[in-house]
């Protein structure tokens, strides 16, 4: 293309163009494969923690990616066991009636004597704290395994090169059923010990561990339903932490509070910030020097001076005089600590709102307003009718700031929400999740729900990535 | 004179609601963090004046001065290797490439995600048997091959370079199209020489390197004030992973704006990528510089989040902050609080920030930004 807008050249000038084109591709090339690097080095973690998060075991060593439940072969075998447990392919279950088949296979290396494995269904506790507590039924006191069967061998040689061991493969079937009447259960257990030397090949579903030294293959839930085996610490995060008052899944109730808190800092704040910076950006008035130098000030105290006092202004309802609360004005007479309400009023001083809209509303003329003023209307009409009206794009990227800024804020319900456990916000609830269950390793709930919690403001980013993009010329980085 | 106090009135009536929660949350609180510091004060009894008693004491108080040193060293470290690295990448992505929305997009997941959930997944990184330790693991194990590779590479890179100079054509050492070449070679080259078996990964025994229940230090032994221990150093590679892309997009902006001709007319002249790099490209984005590392000494010096969400996973002399310091004091859980002790590691925190913005801001002036 080059070498056609340019005039007649010799032989050499021609091939120095081309030279030269062919290192503009190849910088191109390799520029892309730094950016395809670098996506990875930053998406990694989440992707990867996402991935991890369908494991039975997200800390099982060494970390993988190739993982049982993103295998389709056991997709089909969870749904149909699902199906012969509890006649729901979705998320299974253990009910009166299951007639559940499987088949276990091994590896058995010539000369070794073969023994019939055990087959049990253990009364093993589901997960840590209150999950445990609140499993009260155990498919070990419903469940018999009947008709343990030996198929037909299958001559078959292990590993490769030099190291080959000839043998051949076992395999058992058997069925576990549900006998005579009783409550449904939630999942079905099942460990099938073999002897030593008896290497496991495969199973109907994939094996969750191995214990004793490879001889027990151990299964959390043989009847899990396609959902209940692909999402199963998903599943976990919703039914297995309760409320031990009310026995309301707490990660719902978290996800309603985030939610709530969302919404009304997001009312709070546009309402707020749009007034005052209307006032700052357009009205003459004693003081507003000072005023802006406050906005621009209280962004700089950090929050450890103000919590202080502001964590015992809540406790003391706000404003005490004699007997009478302010607090009591929204049904908090004792103090406004671990209530949304007194979160949202902590929160609802935000300098950095103020600031951008009255950024924004010194960027419109003034001349629109004009017309108005002639017409006499009053500074609320101006505000409202004339100039709120054009500040939609403004209130649009504000919305989805502050929606982000609500939904991961971290500080400010941690000091304010901290008991029940039905009073807190995803974050602080989700640190709730790390003190019981990161203790006793049990990270496959930890990770399930901090996913679920960053997929939101993933959407919203996808969405709307012009303003979060405005946002950092805004308000600068994030820590 | 009418119309001005009628928009006095007017102004006031809509800063109403914002100037009471100024004045409650942010003037009060300060005035009252102030006064705290200056008393005894413990939540339930009445205050007692003491004077600097509480600021004196700060600097006998052992959990004090290791959250001093965290914080500090924190702050430095963080601010100067993650402003480094955004810079380096700004600049080797400073192309005018297609499709660069949707990697922006990617490079911006961690710092949009909130700092319980990225704080979540690095505590699970870092286990024992984590991936951390894990990418280590395999790091070492394919050493050899590692090595091969980029020794391989750099002699084909060579080899060409000098072959198309003594062809007269301008050839510089890093030129990317021979490069390309060279890596796809030196790629060819290791796959033939591990199928022959002439190479392959070592045996390495699995690292079990321990990143938070650790009292351990890096450098190990070193003095007090410059020992980083290590569950603060975990902290120190996530912050350092999640700053990175926010300031590098901010880079990138800045030098869109360079004129191309400076790197055109210094390459003319001779100069070298690196020596375009600290004579064109770095004094072009000073100004950006400075607003970097305003933002990120402040973000460094006030760090809770992480600290707080670590919690037990590792011990609080390790990982203890200025910013924690002052919250441990307020609720020391079964301890009485010492709500004046807090408000003056409160205000220290406070006036180190202040120091800080305000000498970057003198320096910005006598450098003429």
């Amino acid at each position: 293309m080059r070498a056609a807008t340019v005039a007649p050249t010799t032989a050499e000038q021609r091939a120095f163009e081309h030279w030269q084109a062919r290192r503009r591709w190849a910088r191109a090339g390799l520029v892309y494969a730094l950016m395809l690097g670098f996506a990875i080095i930053f998406v990694g973690p989440l992707l990867f923690a996402t991935i991890s998060s369908l494991r039975t075991d997200p800390l099982a060593y060494p970390p993988t990616l190739a993982i049982p439940q993103l295998q389709p072969g056991n997709w089909t075998a969870a749904a149909r066991l699902g199906q012969a447990g509890a006649r729901d392919r979705w998320f299974g279950g253990f009910a009166p009636g299951a007639v559940v088949p499987f088949e276990i296979a091994y590896f058995v290396p010539d000369g070794i004597e073969v023994i019939e494995p055990e087959v049990v269904v253990p009364r093993r506790r589901p997960g840590a704290g209150l999950g445990a507590v609140l499993a009260i039924e155990f498919a070990a006191d419903y469940a018999e395994v009947y008709d343990l069967r030996r198929l037909p061998d299958v001559p078959m040689t292990v590993g490769d090169g030099d190291l080959t061991i000839s043998g051949r493969r076992v395999a058992y079937a058997f069925e576990v059923r549900y006998l005579g009447e009783g409550p449904e259960i939630d999942r079905l257990p099942l460990d099938v010990t073999a002897t030593v030397g008896m290497r496991y090949l495969e199973s109907t579903l994939t094996a969750s561990r191995l214990e004793r030294r490879g001889r027990t293959a151990s299964f959390d839930n043989i009847t899990p339903g396609v959902l209940g085996y692909v999402l199963r610490n998903y599943v976990r995060t919703f039914n297995e932490v309760r409320s031990p008052a009310t026995l309301q899944s707490l990660f719902l109730v978290w996800i309603g509070n985030s939610f709530t808190f969302a919404f009304f800092r997001i009312v709070v704040t546009l309402a707020i910030a749009s007034m005052a910076g209307y006032a700052l950006a357009r009205l003459r008035f004693r003081g507003r020097g000072l005023i802006f130098m406050l906005v621009l000030f209280s962004q700089m105290v950090p929050l450890q001076v103000l919590f202080i006092s502001n964590y015992l202004v809540l406790r003391d309802g706000i404003v005490t005089v004699g007997d009478f609360t302010l607090s009591s004005l929204w049904g908090y007479p004792g103090g406004m600590l671990n209530s949304l309400t007194g979160l949202i009023f902590v929160t609802a001083l935000n300098a950095g709102a103020v600031f951008i809209m009255k950024q924004f509303f010194e960027s419109i003329p003034r001349e629109v307003e004009e017309a108005a003023m002639i017409d006499g209307a009053s500074h609320w009409r101006r505000y409202w009718s004339v100039v709120m009206p054009m500040a939609r794009p403004a209130l649009g990227a504000l919305t989805i700031l502050t929606f982000q800024g609500a939904w991961n804020d971290f500080f400010w319900p941690f000091i304010v929400l901290t008991s029940p456990e039905t009073i807190k916000t995803l974050p602080i609830g989700l640190l709730s999740f790390r003190n019981t269950y990161g203790a006793v390793g049990d990270w496959g709930l930890i990770l399930a729900g901090a996913v679920m919690s960053a997929i939101p403001v993933i959407i919203l980013f996808i969405v709307f990535q012009r303003y979060f993009l405005e946002g950092v010329s805004f308000g600068g980085g994030k820590e | 004179m009418r119309t001005k106090r009628a928009d006095t009135v007017a102004a006031y009536l809509f800063l109403l609601p914002f100037l009471t929660l100024l004045t409650i949350f942010f003037l009060y609180a300060t005035v009252r963090a102030v006064y705290f510091s200056f008393t005894d004060y413990d939540l339930f009894r009445e205050p007692n004046w003491v004077g600097f008693r509480n600021y004196l004491a700060l600097f006998q108080d052992a959990l004090f001065l290791s959250a001093l040193r965290n914080s500090v060293l924190f702050a430095l470290i963080v601010t100067a290797i993650q402003t480094f690295l955004a810079l380096v990448m700004a600049a080797v992505l400073n192309q005018k490439v297609r499709g660069i929305g949707f990697f922006r997009a990617a490079f911006y997941m961690p710092s949009i995600t909130s700092s319980v959930v990225i704080t979540l997944i690095f505590l699970w990184m870092f286990q024992r048997r984590g991936l951390i330790n894990y990418l280590n693991e395999s790091l070492q194990r394919w050493l050899p091959i590692l090595v091969a590779f980029v020794l391989i590479a750099l002699v084909l890179q060579v080899l060409q370079v000098l072959w198309e100079r003594s062809r007269a054509l301008p050839a510089r050492w890093t030129d990317p199209a021979l490069l390309v070449v060279s890596l796809l070679l030196a790629g060819a080259a290791i796959w033939l020489l591990t199928t022959l078996g002439m190479l392959s990964p070592r045996d390495v025994a699995p690292v079990d390197f321990i990143w938070l229940q650790t009292r351990d230090t890096i450098p190990a032994g070193a003095p007090f004030w410059l020992s980083v221990p290590i569950p603060l150093a975990a902290i120190m590679i996530q912050n350092i992973f999640t700053t990175i892309p926010t300031f590098m997009l901010m880079y990138l902006a800045a030098l869109q704006d360079v004129p191309k001709s400076h790197y055109e007319a210094a390459s003319i002249d001779g100069a070298t990528a690196t020596q375009q790099f600290f004579r064109i490209t770095i004094p072009s984005v000073a100004p950006v510089t400075f607003l970097v590392l305003t933002l990120s000494m402040i973000g460094t010096l006030q760090m809770f989040d992480q600290v707080a969400i670590f919690g037990d996973a590792a011990p609080l002399r390790s990982v203890v902050t200025l910013a924690y310091f002052v919250y441990n004091r307020m609720f020391p859980g079964a301890q009485t609080p010492e709500v004046g002790f807090a408000a003056a590691g409160a205000m220290f925190l406070a006036l180190l920030t202040l120091a800080v913005v305000l000498l970057q801001r003198r320096l910005v002036r006598s450098e003429g930004y």
